[in-house]
């Protein structure tokens, strides 16, 4: 009798101590899990911040300036483009005009 | 063998002291008992709420989960607006040490002066004290960087404009809380704005989370707007409009472009505008989304509707004689004139050299119902159905109380007023089969159905006429552009102030399509008050619309109509487009 209750005294101990353990444990994980998150969240807004800044770099206003003074661009006009017409749409954008312009010419040099 | 005690009997035993006392021991006890399972039923039974409440207060935490607010991009996805955390500075006046070269620093990080910045720290007894709010992620790491007690960051989301003033009437912006004040943020404020979450979570003495109290609240990020705009179409039409109305020295100018045949909205601008994130000093002026709050009356470019309709109801043909010589008629008590006489003009003249007489006289053909008709299919009169905030709709005054001088003026575009936006949207009947296509301000992939207005082959007889504005002859050839073939229609009006007219103010405006044969775009410029010597809808509004023209039908990748003469690069020679 009296070691059965040794046994059992010991299994409780040792069951409560485990308990503490793995409940320890548990938070250790989680709270570790929640800075993961918040990580993540914080990078993802990071990410849109870069994106922003990117599309701020990017926009025509300032590609165009820099081109102009930085390269010595110019604005490309017709009269300086190779058009190039995909088989599957040849027609479609341009149609035949009544008034004897030359629509179907493609102007420049082609490759 | 007696080893034991009788205790009983034992004299020792033999209890000098009452027994009252082992009973009240007894009792005492037992009250001690009882007080305690009195007490435990008290807490966990009768006002367990409360103890569960305090207890949780003292280690559950609600934190808040900000939904994002959607972003609005243009058609190909290019963000035109973005919310992104920006740190805000935030103090506690009693906590800010007295530190004059500390606060100097401080304030010159925070772009003010010493005497402002102490202004916002005098009063000692505030708690929290805003010092500025949504500054940049550098600057906020050049205040933690001083280390200043007292001095706090909190991260606000600020809206980001990378398009900046070319795209501020479409887009709007929004105020220091990211709630929308104008254009689609305002119009789309809710759909935008998302919903916030939150989650409740017990917090250990370290304040890391370590348990979910309850479910989660996950916030619902705002929709994301994707608009029919075009970046690049919206910036070089905004560019050509800056440089026309600074050029000019006009006092505003605004420009449209629709997509003919899917009734999107490419671009809209207007000059004067402004930076959508420094909006400090802003005036009326700026924040006026012209093309869409402003009315004029729209002159000539009325005429080619009034043809269109003659021509519909069989009154005229495009080479019918009309004779608008001397180049003045009375109706009535008043005279109606051509700034330069003409003489016997066919009707594509009419619209070519744009002859008010010409007008005049077929327009009176006309019964007022047909006309009134006319005009409020087109849309004038009417709000135009675009999700912008203060959209309005011009003055059509109903045709009973027309008089007969005021048809034959309103058929020359005064006595009627109209947005620029209106006069856009009604041209687009001619690069159609006559029908008014629905606008939309969102990105649609297929051709729109339009209500019918006038037939198709008398669209295109008045798509010829509009051709010949352009070309020598007519009274808009710089509204021409290399490679592709254009048509529109100028005007040139007076401007009203107070009951008549201004001696020396006018509007310029030019209403067109492109290329003319199978129009895609629509396009309307208007400048307003042009200063400099030209004022004509020809000199000042047809430049604008013949590089928008250029820009817009590249930036669409349709090939040239019109034979273009190949030039080959050899310098490098500056050229202005």
């Amino acid at each position: 009798m009296m070691r059965l209750n040794l046994v059992l005294l010991l299994g409780v101990v040792l069951s409560g101590l485990y308990l503490v353990n793995v409940q320890y444990e548990s938070r250790r994980l989680y709270s570790e899990l929640d800075r993961a998150q918040s990580q993540a969240q914080r990078l993802a807004t990071e990410n849109e911040r870069l994106q922003v800044e990117k599309r701020a770099q990017a926009t025509s206003a300032r590609v165009e300036r820099l081109a102009k003074s930085q390269l010595q661009m110019r604005a490309a006009t017709p009269a300086i483009t190779t058009y190039v017409v995909y088989p599957q749409s040849v027609g479609a954008p341009v149609q035949a005009s009544p008034s004897g312009r030359d629509a179907s010419a493609v102007q420049g040099r082609l490759p | 063998m007696s080893r034991s005690i009788a205790y009983t009997s034992s004299p020792l035993l033999a209890s000098p002291t009452p027994v009252w006392r082992s009973k009240f021991i007894v009792a005492a006890i037992a009250l001690g008992f009882a007080g305690l399972v009195g007490r435990a039923v008290y807490i966990q039974v009768i006002e367990n709420e409360f103890f569960q409440k305090q207890g949780e207060v003292r280690f559950a935490r609600t934190l808040a989960l900000p939904a994002n607010r959607g972003r609005i991009l243009d058609r190909n996805g290019v963000i035109l607006a973005s919310s992104i955390p920006v740190p805000s500075i935030w103090a506690i006046p009693e906590d800010v040490p007295r530190d004059p070269a500390g606060l100097k620093k401080l304030a010159k990080l925070l772009d003010m002066t010493a005497a402002e910045l102490n202004k916002k720290l005098e009063d000692e007894d505030k708690t929290f004290v805003w010092l500025k709010r949504q500054v940049d992620e550098s600057v906020g790491n050049d205040i933690a960087a001083l280390g200043l007690k007292g001095i706090y960051q909190r991260k606000e989301y600020k809206r980001q404009y990378p398009e900046g003033e070319a795209a501020a009437h479409v887009v709007g912006f929004t105020n220091v809380e990211d709630k929308g004040q104008e254009g689609m943020e305002l119009t789309f404020n809710k759909e935008l704005g998302g919903k916030n979450g939150s989650r409740r979570v017990i917090k250990d003495r370290m304040g890391r989370v370590v348990e979910d109290v309850r479910e989660q609240i996950n916030p619902v990020d705002g929709r994301d707007l994707q608009l029919s705009i075009d970046s690049k179409v919206q910036f070089f039409a905004y560019q050509t409009l800056k440089a026309a109305v600074l050029e000019h020295k006009a006092k505003a100018g605004s420009v449209v472009v629709l997509d003919v045949q899917t009734g999107e909205v490419l671009a809209l601008a207007n000059y004067p505008s402004y930076v959508p994130d420094k909006r400090q000093n802003l005036s009326g002026a700026q924040l006026r989304n012209r093309a869409l709050t402003d009315t004029f009356e729209p002159g000539s470019t009325m005429k080619p509707f009034v043809i269109g309709e003659a021509l519909d109801k069989g009154l005229v043909t495009p080479l019918t004689p009309i004779q608008t010589a001397p180049g003045r008629m009375n109706i009535g008590s008043a005279t109606i004139s051509d700034s330069h006489a003409h003489g016997v003009l066919t009707v594509n003249e009419v619209i070519q050299k744009s002859s008010n007489i010409g007008t005049v006289k077929i327009a009176m053909q006309m019964p007022p119902r047909e006309m009134w008709e006319l005009y409020s299919k087109l849309g004038f009169g009417q709000k135009p159905v675009l999700p912008f905030p203060g959209v309005v709709s011009g003055r059509l005054r109903p045709y009973k109380s027309w008089r007969p001088v005021e048809q034959a003026t309103m058929s020359y575009g005064y006595g009627i007023s109209v947005s620029l936006f209106q006069l856009a949207h009604a041209y687009t009947i001619f690069g159609r089969d006559g029908d008014l296509v629905p606008v939309t301000m969102f990105k649609m992939n297929e051709r729109a159905v339009g209500t019918p207005v006038i037939a198709g082959r008398h669209a295109k007889a008045v798509r010829h006429m509009l051709h010949l504005v352009t070309i020598p002859g007519g009274t808009a050839q710089k509204a021409q552009t290399m490679g592709y073939s254009v048509g529109g229609k100028t005007g040139t009006a007076h401007k009203v102030e107070g009951r008549g007219y201004a001696d020396k103010k006018y509007r310029g405006v030019f209403a067109g399509l492109a290329p003319i044969d199978a129009p895609r775009i629509a396009v309307a410029v208007m400048i307003d008050e042009p200063s400099n010597g030209k004022y004509f809808g020809g000199d000042v509004a047809a430049p604008v619309f013949s590089q928008t023209v250029q820009q817009t039908l590249k930036v669409l990748g349709l090939a040239p109509d019109m034979t273009v003469i190949p030039q080959i690069v050899t310098d490098t020679e500056e050229e202005s487009f």
